[in-house]
């Protein structure tokens, strides 16, 4: 049987979901994760706004973020997406990959910041070249078997894609120098791993 | 035997055969320490099964016969109905690498024997518990996840309170309920069912615990720790303790010395009427380990007088394992405990001032990176501090604030002063409160959690696992304490320390300590000129290891 291509989650979808995952954000955040350009998403923003799904919270910590009705909306779309995909099975059967996977990218990123030394464990000051290359070597590896789960997702639903976008994009640039890519920042491994996470959790309808 | 050797004094094999913690519990057998009968299958078994893809030829004969010393030894049938005999199995390395491997508790509790247990101890709920206990971990070290069973999982089920608030038949199908809950997971993740009979239950977890070496993420862990990928693991058998049996039951861990200040004081946590690795996992909120004194003194007792003679074999601060059963104590595991910082620095100087080591191998014993940590603000002398909860430190430093249990309270409140953000986890949503904190506590997760590794890049200090932490709408539980948002606590990021208020800060722990054992680094260096800590130290090992 030849598969229609699944249906794409509307723009809406994707900058309301993009919050739902990430927490708070600005503009240009929602752009990474959505893939969209900052002009089209601060027009999702502004129509999300006015139907009372999303605010922006002012203050030193200045954000777009979901309200309540907000959270509800996306979860009672995100499954409707997800069902109309007959994707359920295959998303479930890549979040228990992940959820193997999850562990080990912790203890890297426990690795990448804290190491043993003489049976010590201490801050890695990243004063020691080697040792990173071996820890980011780690990551390669590891990430080559994460694609393989986020291409299963992909597959089930495209949306799923920026994923490995923005995962590869942050090894790539850890690799080439820009150590705070690994653990540190909204754009980093990590960080963006947690959103998968997340999105998993909430596309599945999982309790945290 | 070829694969297998008894667990006794008169063992003489090394580490690399028998796995770490089985060679601690020969050493225990030495010391005349109470050890659960069992056995463990060497290194090479575990060799021998990764090269050949399959339990090596001769193994099954010597479990068969193994486990039938095992029933000689405790009077018990294994698989039986009528006194069935259950035993835990093991991993155990010849290096530590937490987190990789398994345990799997209560082996043998087949439906049948569980049954014959319940007829036999005349308590139905702790039987079906047990098994629960079995089906999960065994679980757990099949998927290589954590699965929750057995009452430890649910606080509201420890107290006499919370099992009289709910029916004895509730209880029951509930456990029933999630007896056939693990059996079907174990069924769909792993292709077959829970095996029905005792010896075949034995080597699937055998197999699981052997083939646990070599998943993806403990390649990683060994690649990142440079331990070689083909040593294998132990894996040890012993007739199990109940430390969940009755009220005078319960399980624990022990430190000879204080580990997070050094000093020569058994410290620990222990848990009542709780099985296994509850303490070990955080599951359970424990108590410290001095109320042992009062309920059972003469578990105490024999505890105080163990961890003496352990010290005295390693000479250095032990960590030990222990259960006791109806008022039996029993040690399950034993090493030297690896300090770190100030109490590293303490504990080392002290052995010399006993003269257990001499100075040059108290010098060594403390690595110059530790002493990174050694001016690192701790909360000073626990005895004056009102400790609400304790964790695990994520991030070294102390933070005092305000608790705030969600994001936008933290944000709402930091403008007026300082917040410590308790949740129960953290996720992507948590990111601004986490910005905003000074300090960070959570529920669940340990030193690799998602609030730990946010923690260390943002240098805030944070606590996470802490143990019996409950987090509310606008309130927080220690333990049976309620502390409302917006009261004052300070966080200590070493110790795991969570306290009410304000103690006191010190910011040199390790004080007279240090100087005394810096001094004896620049008599061994033969340098007294004007350096930094590490320094000294540094020149020291070098003099040391040169000579």
């Amino acid at each position: 049987m030849i598969r229609a291509e699944p249906p794409q989650a509307g723009r809406d979808l994707l900058v309301l979901h993009a919050l739902r995952c990430g927490g708070h954000a600005g503009t240009a955040r929602v752009a990474a994760a959505t893939g969209l350009p900052e002009p089209a998403v601060e027009s999702e923003l502004i129509d999300l706004g006015a139907a009372g799904l999303v605010t922006y919270a002012a203050g030193p910590f200045a954000a777009w973020g979901l309200t309540d009705a907000g959270r509800a909306a996306d979860a009672e779309r995100i499954t409707a997406d997800l069902e109309s995909a007959g994707a359920r099975p295959a998303v479930a059967a890549a979040y228990e990959r992940f959820a193997t996977l999850n562990p080990e990218l912790l203890d890297l990123c426990t690795a990448w910041q804290l190491r043993s030394v003489d049976g010590a464990g201490t801050v890695n000051d990243h004063s020691d070249p080697s040792y990173d290359t071996r820890v980011l070597g780690r990551f390669t590896d590891f990430d080559r078997r994460a694609a393989a789960v986020c291409a299963e997702l992909s597959a089930a639903q495209p949306r799923f894609g920026r994923y490995r976008v923005r995962l590869a994009d942050a090894l790539d640039r850890a690799a080439s120098g820009e150590l705070a890519y690994v653990a540190d920042g909204t754009a980093s491994y990590h960080a963006v791993w947690a959103e998968l996470h997340e999105d998993l959790l909430a596309t599945l309808g999982i309790p945290r | 035997m070829r694969w297998i050797r008894p667990l006794s004094a008169q063992v003489a094999e090394t580490a690399e055969t028998l796995g770490g913690k089985a060679h601690g519990l020969v050493v225990l057998h030495r010391l005349g320490l109470p050890v659960p009968a069992g056995f463990v299958i060497t290194t090479d078994a575990c060799r021998a099964y990764l090269r050949e893809g399959r339990l090596p030829a001769g193994l099954a004969e010597e479990l068969a016969a193994a486990m039938g010393g095992l029933e000689a030894a405790t009077g018990r049938e294994f698989g039986g109905v009528r006194a069935p005999l259950a035993v835990s199995v093991r991993s155990g390395a010849s290096v530590s690498m937490p987190g990789m491997m398994s345990t799997i508790l209560n082996l043998g509790l087949t439906a049948d024997a569980a049954a014959g247990l319940a007829a036999e101890t005349g308590d139905a709920r702790f039987a079906s518990d047990a098994r629960l206990r079995f089906l999960s971990s065994l679980a757990s070290a099949i998927t290589d996840t954590d699965v929750g069973g057995g009452d430890g999982d649910d606080a509201t089920a420890a107290g006499p309170g919370g099992a009289a608030a709910r029916s004895a038949e509730d209880e029951g199908a509930r456990r029933a309920d999630a007896i056939e809950a693990v059996q079907g997971l174990v069924r769909r993740l792993s292709g077959a069912p829970v095996p029905d009979t005792a010896a075949r239950q034995l080597d699937l977890a055998v197999e699981t615990v052997f083939s646990s070496w070599d998943t993806p993420r403990a390649r990683t862990y060994r690649e990142l720790h440079g331990i070689p990928p083909d040593l294998g693991t132990a894996v040890i058998v012993q007739a199990m303790v109940f430390g969940n049996r009755d009220d005078r039951s319960g399980t624990g861990v022990a430190f000879s010395r204080d580990p997070n200040t050094g000093e020569n004081v058994p410290f620990g946590d222990v848990l009542f009427a709780r099985q296994g690795d509850d303490v070990v996992s955080g599951r359970s909120p424990a108590r410290p380990l001095r109320e042992l004194a009062d309920r059972e003194p003469a578990v105490w007792a024999a505890l105080v007088d163990a961890l003496n003679r352990v010290e005295g074999h390693y000479r250095d601060a032990c960590y030990v394992e222990f259960t006791f059963e109806g008022g039996e104590l029993w040690f399950l595991q034993v090493r030297p405990s690896r300090f770190t910082g100030a109490a590293a620095v303490r504990a080392a100087t002290d052995l010399a001032d006993e003269g257990a080591v001499t100075r040059h191998e108290a010098l060594l014993r403390v690595a110059p990176q530790q002493l990174r940590h050694v001016r690192t603000p701790r909360i000073a002398a626990s005895a004056d501090a009102d400790i609400l909860g304790r964790g695990v430190g994520a991030c070294p430093g102390v933070a005092a604030g305000r608790i705030a249990t969600t994001t936008d309270a933290a944000l709402r409140m930091a403008a007026d002063g300082p917040v410590v953000l308790v949740r129960p986890e953290t996720s992507p949503h948590d990111m601004r409160g986490l910005a905003a904190a000074a300090g960070i506590v959570t529920a669940r997760g340990g030193p690799a959690s998602h609030a730990a590794v946010v923690a260390r890049a943002m240098g805030k200090p944070a606590v996470v696992g802490t143990t019996g932490l409950d987090v509310a709408a606008a309130s927080v539980r220690f333990g049976g304490r309620t502390i409302s948002e917006g009261t004052l606590v300070t966080i200590d990021g070493i110790s795991g320390e969570v306290a009410l208020g304000s103690p006191r800060i010190a910011t040199d722990t390790a004080g007279a300590h240090l100087r005394r054992l810096l001094e004896w680094a620049d008599d061994a260096a033969g340098d007294h000129s004007e350096r930094d800590d590490a320094q000294r130290l540094t020149a020291a090992h070098a003099a040391l290891r040169q000579g």
